[in-house]
């Protein structure tokens, strides 16, 4: 998003190095985040794409051997910084995981669980509003406005994964982190939720993992291209696609490899 | 070439059929086992539960009883029935000698006196009148009429006299006989007579072993298992904790039972043979158990609900209350149980804590010196007369029957509460 012409930006990574015990995973990785807009990660199984976006919220934590160095810079605030609250920050910024993870507890309890223990809701009404929202958001609430009360594990996996993707907005986050969302989905699931990422980005910034290139191209406004723990390549997603600038990246987006 | 292919696919499917004979043969060996096992059980000890009753006829005589006219209900406790006893069983043969009398007293429980006392107690209009009273057969004569005992054996190697055998026999033909479901058995503490013997106080004492234990494994383990499994940081010295878990699982169980006698009575100075250091001890036991299965239920919930709950930025305890433990508790549940189960069928640690004593009244509490289950087996094992043996099969019974059905229960909590997640 520009305002005043300048590009808005919301997240700044500078100089992020990764490694898992002894192995660096992620080199010297600089990249800035537009606001309100869809970045692309994109590169070969193995690159560090996931990685760098669990760098975000800091999931790398929960990983023992996981050391992460550099500063990434949200809303002026480094989260590295041993002043970050963990908690804090993951409210802020939102996660849909690969496979649809939905707790094995009903779909309402599934979407009121972040408001609930962040406090977001005074009465029962209040929740009940945040529920609705959140599932008309993620597209899903006509399919399960009856059912609310049953597992949300009995859905099916494109609704799993919408259900997934309410949980994480149902918190209002700056920013929501996607990591190859679709790809346990078919066709179909697959572009309703690109539909809805394309909605969402009105309100929330979002990177979104994806090992398909063609993806990349209709749901992004910018593309990172990784490859051996390093950011070949980042721009416009028009750009990376039609005019790259690195012969990797031109090697890799016409599929001559990964 | 096609016939060696041939050949190697017929050799194969030979070893399959071959192999799949095997395993149903070891099958039908250990169930071969298992129904012999039962069978041998049921079939001793089936007749323990029914007693065998003379019913003799009882003059409630107030001056054998030395009783005044008009007794009060005080004076009816307190009267002489020893006598009366006594007299009720002479009464049978007039004309026995002193030694045939001492044989007919011997006919009936130790204790039948308090039986027509009882009678008279309910009843004290009976004074002065004649009533056919209900006594318990002497275990011997209950072990006749039961058909456990040899009546062939010559005289002096039996403990039935061939005078008692007649007098009984006449019984038996007058109907005066009769054979009950054995209440008794199940009310009535351990007893040095086998007709009056019964598993209450070992009940109530493996009751409260059990309880004991529950109350402190479980939440020791639990919180163990949780924190080494959710928060502890994974180094040599963890893992060095959890191989010695695991070794402590197979620890012999006496060893416990030594550590209960040299720390909780020789140190603590606990209350000897009491249900309290027997679950104490039997919680050491149970523990490692606990922690284990608490652990694999642990490790079983998918990783991806742990991310799920943490990237909605609830904290590490949230996360592990509200999502892994709750996730967790079907199979620490029935981990737990099954732990209880291998708890309530030890014997040689409470054995070494003193619960092997001989206890003739009946628990109400953890801290009253108590038998447990398998104590009174081995207690009934270890007794010479005949009545016992017929005992300790119904012990062993109602040891099985308890154990089936906590491996029941904790199958119906796995089923009922485990959660399928995709």
């Amino acid at each position: 998003m520009k305002r005043n012409g300048v590009k808005m930006i919301k997240i700044n990574s500078k100089n992020v190095d990764v490694f898992y015990g002894k192995k660096q995973a992620l080199f010297n990785i600089n990249l800035d985040i537009e606001e309100n807009q869809v970045t692309a990660l994109i590169g070969p199984s193995g690159c560090g794409k996931s990685t760098f976006l669990r760098c975000l919220n800091r999931m790398n934590d929960v990983i023992d051997i996981c050391k992460v160095q550099g500063q990434i810079i949200i809303n002026n605030f480094d989260i590295n910084d041993k002043s970050c609250d963990v908690v804090r920050l993951r409210e802020k910024i939102g996660m849909v995981f690969q496979k649809p993870n939905p707790f094995p507890k009903t779909i309402y309890e599934n979407v009121s669980y972040g408001p609930t223990i962040h406090g977001m809701a005074q009465s029962k009404s209040e929740m009940d509003e945040i529920v609705e929202t959140s599932l008309k958001k993620a597209a899903l609430w006509e399919e399960i406005k009856d059912r609310l009360h049953e597992p949300g594990t009995g859905l099916s996996g494109g609704q799993q994964q919408r259900l997934c993707i309410a949980r994480a907005i149902s918190v209002k986050p700056e920013v929501i982190l996607m990591d190859e969302p679709c790809s346990a989905l078919d066709p179909i699931a697959t572009a309703q939720i690109e539909e809805l990422i394309d909605e969402l980005k009105k309100d929330h910034t979002i990177i979104i993992v994806t090992h398909s290139m063609a993806q990349a191209a209709r749901v992004s406004q910018n593309t990172g291209f990784f490859h051996l723990g390093e950011l070949i390549e980042h721009g416009s997603t028009d750009k990376i696609f039609k005019n790259p600038e690195n012969k990797r990246t031109q090697d890799y987006i016409t599929g001559r490899f990964g | 070439m096609n016939k060696n292919k041939e050949k190697l696919l017929n050799s194969r499917y030979r070893t399959e059929k071959r192999f799949q004979f095997y395993g149903k043969s070891a099958i039908f060996l250990a169930l071969l086992f298992l129904t012999i096992f039962i069978f041998k059980i049921f079939s001793t000890g089936y007749t323990a539960f029914q007693k065998t009753w003379l019913i003799v006829p009882v003059t409630f005589d107030a001056e054998t009883m030395y009783l005044d006219e008009n007794p009060s209900k005080e004076d009816l406790e307190d009267a002489d029935y020893f006598d009366l006893a006594l007299q009720t069983m002479f009464d049978l043969d007039k004309s026995a000698s002193e030694k045939q009398q001492n044989d007919l007293k011997k006919m009936v429980s130790y204790f039948f006196e308090r039986e027509i006392k009882r009678e008279l107690l309910n009843d004290p209009s009976l004074i002065g009148k004649t009533k056919d009273v209900y006594l318990t057969a002497s275990d011997d004569l209950d072990q006749v009429f039961k058909g456990n005992y040899p009546r062939d054996l010559p005289e002096d190697q039996r403990r039935v006299t061939d005078y008692q055998l007649k007098i009984f026999d006449q019984l038996v033909e007058q109907g005066r006989v009769e054979s009950k479901f054995n209440l008794s058995f199940f009310t009535y503490p351990d007893s040095r007579e086998a007709e009056l013997a019964g598993i209450a106080s070992s009940f109530m004492g493996s009751i409260f072993s059990i309880l004991v234990c529950l109350v402190i494994a479980f939440p020791v383990a639990v919180l163990a298992a949780i924190y080494l499994e959710e928060f502890a940081p994974k180094n040599r010295f963890t893992d060095f904790i959890e191989v010695n878990i695991n070794n402590l699982a197979a620890v012999p169980s006496i060893v416990f039972g030594l550590l209960g006698l040299g720390i909780l009575l020789a140190v603590f100075q606990l209350p000897r043979s009491t249900p309290l250091v027997g679950g104490i001890t039997l919680s050491l036991m149970t523990l490692p158990t606990i922690i284990i299965a608490c652990r694999a239920s642990l490790k079983a919930v998918p990783p991806s609900i742990r991310e799920a709950a943490l990237a909605m930025g609830a904290s590490r305890m949230q996360t592990t209350m509200h999502h892994t433990v709750p996730l967790s508790m079907p199979g620490t549940l029935s981990g737990t149980i099954i732990g209880l189960a291998q708890a309530l069928g030890e014997t040689a640690p409470l054995i070494l804590i003193g619960m092997v004593a001989f206890v003739n009244t009946i628990p109400g509490s953890p801290l009253d010196p108590a038998a447990s289950l398998p104590v009174q087996i081995y207690i009934w094992a270890e007794s010479a007369e005949r009545g016992f043996v017929e005992k300790v099969s119904a012990c062993i019974m109602v040891l099985l029957g308890f154990l089936i059905l906590m491996n029941l229960f904790a199958q119906i909590i796995r089923h009922k509460f485990e959660k399928k997640w995709s």
